[in-house]
């Protein structure tokens, strides 16, 4: 029998690398981790601006461009292959190092240990590890803009078999290589972070923290773990085949008969189609890794702020789980153009449809949660609801993109493209600006401005479905994806003003951001001092002060006796109880 | 904390591993026809790899959630894969 | 704590106590297991579903010598595996001489596989294949069976290093039974994976209908 030891009372490193560098502390990597992603979403917005810029003006010389990429523009001009590449390093640095990173290894390891009662994580050092080691995952990838080529063509899905073949275009050597390299590095992080989690909430949870009292954020990291150890597992896998494909002269992913630039190629026997039931395998599971921790927290949020107990609490947490399970079965959906069987597409597709079914649930408990509270319209309960908006409107467009037949024409279209950015882009980086007005004071001690972060929140709102909803429309009119200039379609002359919008849209929604920005740095020196329970929330990371001592709970393990949403409980003084309060 | 583990009962499921393993070795002697070969096989893999788990990586003397939390999931995602299978031939191009 | 232990025991998940009644560096292992084995099923998946695919899948093993090598290298991997069984009983009871001889003994079986595998390796290479091509056909079959059985080798050198180091420490008085017993887990894994690549890629090379 192995009892979890006594508590001592630690002190913090003293020096200084040890302490913010090298640090084991959890909430420290949980900042970097914060960092990072802050720093990786400030790239890849940069880019997707200049993405829209070109898509808008083809053919502006502009010296910026130049300056940052000298072969890709020169004069100016930016190349179709330097258009592609941009639209790469966008992807994939948003789907892996912002979705993924921010709410799961981010929040999750700042709050995962506070809100179960925890002094750490159960790994401290394979936590630095698996921080340091998606740090060196971004390096290596921001490092493909650098070498020669360029950065790779393929999109964040990176299909072979051009993928493979490093002939296949200027970013498609060294570039390609460090892409896979990367991700490899950061499905490997991802999998310490994963074995971490999931450890830490079996074992580490405080008296009286049963499985029931969970606070619904720690079941959306638990069940994100959960699923990222099942699935990057085999996109690792996955990766080394790609890079032994193309460094060690395998076929995997190469079919035979192959001919490009002109030479025909040795590769002979391979299959692109097993890489895309391999990363979707991935994928899709993927997509959920991304939006979970954000569910848990927008559950947290609208119940704090409605001041109501979370409507179904058990549904919710059935949900997620049945989420988790249904997210393996479906990736087919991304396939449905493949040319695989219509059997397998029918199969596909109504698997697909039944994750409405536990999505659904969701969202009618999260509106349950609001229905009849006394709503404090803070901007976490704002941000927390334009999830629950967006989540819908993307889950929408899911239904139509499920269907193998609507799929057969609207696949590689904008429609594609407004889908996810909706459900997965957008949802996911409200869940994570909530998240941010949520425990900014428990993270700095200080409070952010909340009349900025209100203009911040209905600014943003509006700007989103500004881009989002006539990018369906140009989707719906036929307008491919993945393509640099559309002037050379007769057919998509007409769209040309739809697109002018979305860009406009864009530069506007972007430009909003430095609220955020300037509301984030200078509240985290000059905004007004935090209590340890602003919010009056019950969970236990508002037990301590704010910022939370080095070792949490100041050497006194706490115990947990209420449920984590106690709000509005009849017969007590406030309107809501302390999880530790008896 | 000392406790005093017999040996026996590894010593046989040692024994049956052997056994099972020469079993697979003598269905390839014998040219056994291969989808019955293959069934055969995997059925008698998965035995052993039961047999190892259960045994030598005691799963069988821990809780029993442990095995609800590690195995299910697993075997689930690995039977998935077979959805790949009905795609196999499909998309590759012959010759040169 | 007014908790007594038995009623912790009664509600193994009522938090402030682990609920497998293990270690957490145990249960980190089985879950890096679980994400181990979705590796190698990937790749023996993308084995079968390469090898359905081929027109004609080279069968070059055949029962002697290649397939009764693999058969000595699957029992030398067994017996380590009982060896380890054996270092962990004796850690448990408390006997650290005995358990640095058996570890011992198991390092030298995974270094007997390694040098068995090795030698295999350059047999087929001196015949001609590689990653790439091979004199039988299909180039796949070098690839998967190179990748296969590399990865998996590269697990078992690991384990021959990690076991070293257990070794090492246990035989300075460090490391508690659980470690060694954490550091068994692997090899059993390694072990195990071996129970299918064995059957799939050596027994099975024959030809398919
Ligand atoms: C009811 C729920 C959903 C359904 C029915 C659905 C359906 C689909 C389908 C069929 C596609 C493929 C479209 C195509 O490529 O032609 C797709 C793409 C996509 N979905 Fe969803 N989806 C749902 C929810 C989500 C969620 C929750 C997320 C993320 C949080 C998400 C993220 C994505 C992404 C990233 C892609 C595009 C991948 C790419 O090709 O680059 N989806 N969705
Ligand atoms: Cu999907």
């Amino acid at each position: 029998m192995s009892e979890p030891a006594a508590v001592p009372v630690h002190h913090a490193p003293r020096g200084f690398v040890r302490r913010y560098i090298f640090s084991t502390d959890h909430k420290v990597i949980g900042l970097q981790y914060f960092f990072l992603a802050l720093f990786s979403v400030l790239v890849g917005m940069l880019l997707s601006l200049a993405m829209r810029y070109h898509l808008t003006n083809p053919d502006a010389k502009v010296r910026l461009f130049e300056m940052l990429w000298p072969d890709g523009a020169a004069g100016g001009l930016m190349t179709p292959e330097l258009y592609l590449s941009l639209m790469t390093i966008h992807g994939t640095i948003m789907v892996f190092f912002v979705l993924t990173t921010a709410p799961q290894s981010g929040f999750g390891n700042y709050f995962l240990p506070l809100q179960i009662g925890a002094e750490d994580m159960a790994f401290p050092v394979l936590n630095m590890l698996s921080f340091w080691t998606t740090f060196l995952a971004l390096v290596v990838l921001l490092a493909a803009f650098f070498v020669e080529g360029g950065a790779p063509l393929g999109g964040w899905t990176a299909y072979p078999p051009l993928s493979a073949i490093p002939a296949a275009g200027p970013g498609q050597g060294m570039g390609m290589t460090l892409w896979i390299a990367s991700v490899g590095l950061f499905c490997v992080a991802s999998l310490m972070g994963a074995i971490n989690f999931i450890t830490t909430i079996i074992d580490l949870r405080c008296t009286g923290m049963t499985l029931a009292r969970m606070p619904l954020t720690v079941w959306g990291w638990f069940v994100t773990a959960i699923i990222s150890l099942l699935a990057f597992g085999v996109l690792l896998a996955a990766a080394v085949l790609l890079l032994l494909d193309r460094g060690a002269g395998t076929s995997f992913y190469v079919p035979g008969g192959l001919i490009v630039n002109d030479r025909l190629l040795d590769h002979k026997g391979g299959s692109p189609l097993l890489w895309q039931h391999l990363f979707w395998f991935f994928g899709h599971p993927e997509v959920y890794i991304a939006i979970l921790p954000g569910m848990g927290l927008v559950s947290q949020v609208l119940s704090v702020f409605a001041r109501k107990p979370v409507f179904g609490y058990k549904a919710m947490v059935t949900a997620m789980l049945a989420i988790a399970v249904l997210g393996f079965v479906v990736w087919g959906h991304h396939m449905f153009v493949s040319g695989m069987s219509p059997y397998s597409a029918i199969a596909f597709s109504v698997l697909t449809m039944t994750i409405g079914v536990p999505s659904a649930i969701k969202t009618f408990n999260w509106i349950g949660t609001l229905w009849g509270g006394s709503i404090r319209f803070e901007t976490p309960l704002l941000f927390a609801a334009g999830f629950v908006s967006l989540f819908v409107a993307g889950g929408i467009s899911g239904i139509f993109l499920g269907q193998p037949t609507l799929d057969l024409y609207l696949h590689d279209t904008y429609f594609v493209v407004a889908h996810f950015h909706m459900i997965m882009g957008v949802a996911a980086i409200f869940g994570i600006f909530a998240a941010t007005y949520y425990w900014f004071p428990k993270m700095f001690g200080r409070s952010m401005h909340s009349a900025l972060g209100k203009a911040h929140f209905y600014l943003t709102f509006i700007g989103v479905y500004l881009i989002f909803v006539p990018m369906h429309s140009v989707g719906l009119a036929g307008n491919p994806r993945r393509y640099p200039d559309f002037k050379e379609f007769e057919f998509l002359a007409e769209l040309g003003g739809a697109h002018t919008f979305i860009s406009l849209a864009a530069y506007f929604t972007a430009a909003v951001q430095l609220l955020f920005l300037a509301n984030l740095f200078w509240s985290m020196w000059k905004g007004r001092p935090a209590a340890a329970n602003p919010w009056e929330a019950t969970t236990l990371e508002w037990t301590v002060a704010s910022p939370p001592p080095h070792d949490n709970f100041g050497g006194v393990t706490p115990q947990v006796h209420q449920g984590a949403y106690e709000y509005s409980v009849p017969g007590r003084s406030r309107d809501y109880v302390m999880q530790s309060e008896p | 904390m000392t406790a005093h583990v017999p040996v026996r009962p590894f010593a046989l499921v040692l024994g049956l591993l052997l056994v099972l393993t020469v079993a697979e070795v003598v269905l390839a002697y014998f040219h056994v026809p291969p989808a019955m070969m293959l069934t055969a096989l995997l059925g008698l893999s998965v035995l052993k790899a039961g047999y190892i788990m259960a045994y030598f990586m005691h799963l069988k003397f821990e809780r029993f959630g442990l095995f609800l939390l590690l195995v299910p999931a697993t075997v689930f995602c690995i039977l998935l894969f077979l959805g790949f299978l009905p795609d196999a031939g499909r998309g590759m191009m012959e010759g040169a | 704590m007014s908790v007594s232990k038995a009623a912790v025991l009664d509600r193994p998940w009522a938090g402030g106590t682990r609920p497998f009644a293990m270690g957490s560096k145990k249960l980190g292992m089985w879950l890096f297991i679980v994400s181990d084995t979705l590796t190698f099923a990937t790749l023996l998946i993308v084995y079968t579903y390469l090898r359905m695919a081929a027109p004609s899948w080279p069968t070059p093993f055949h029962f002697s010598p290649g397939i009764l090598f693999a058969t000595v290298m699957t029992f030398v991997l067994l017996a380590s595996s009982f060896t380890m069984v054996l270092g962990v009983r004796a850690m448990s009871e408390g006997d650290r001489k005995a358990a640095v001889r058996w570890i011992g003994a198991t390092m030298t079986g995974g270094l007997l596989f390694i040098a068995l595998h090795l030698t295999e390796w350059r047999s087929l290479i001196a015949e001609g294949m590689r990653p790439f091509s091979n004199p039988w056909g299909d180039p796949l079959f070098g690839a998967t069976f190179f990748t296969i059985t590399g990865l998996h080798m590269t697990h078992v050198a690991a384990g021959v290093l990690y076991l070293g180091v257990i070794a090492a420490g246990v035989a300075r008085g460090r490391f508690s039974a659980e470690d060694v017993e954490v550091s068994g887990l692997y090899w059993h894994f390694v072990d195990l994976v071996w129970m299918f690549v064995f059957p799939l890629v050596y027994l099975m090379s024959v030809s398919l209908p």
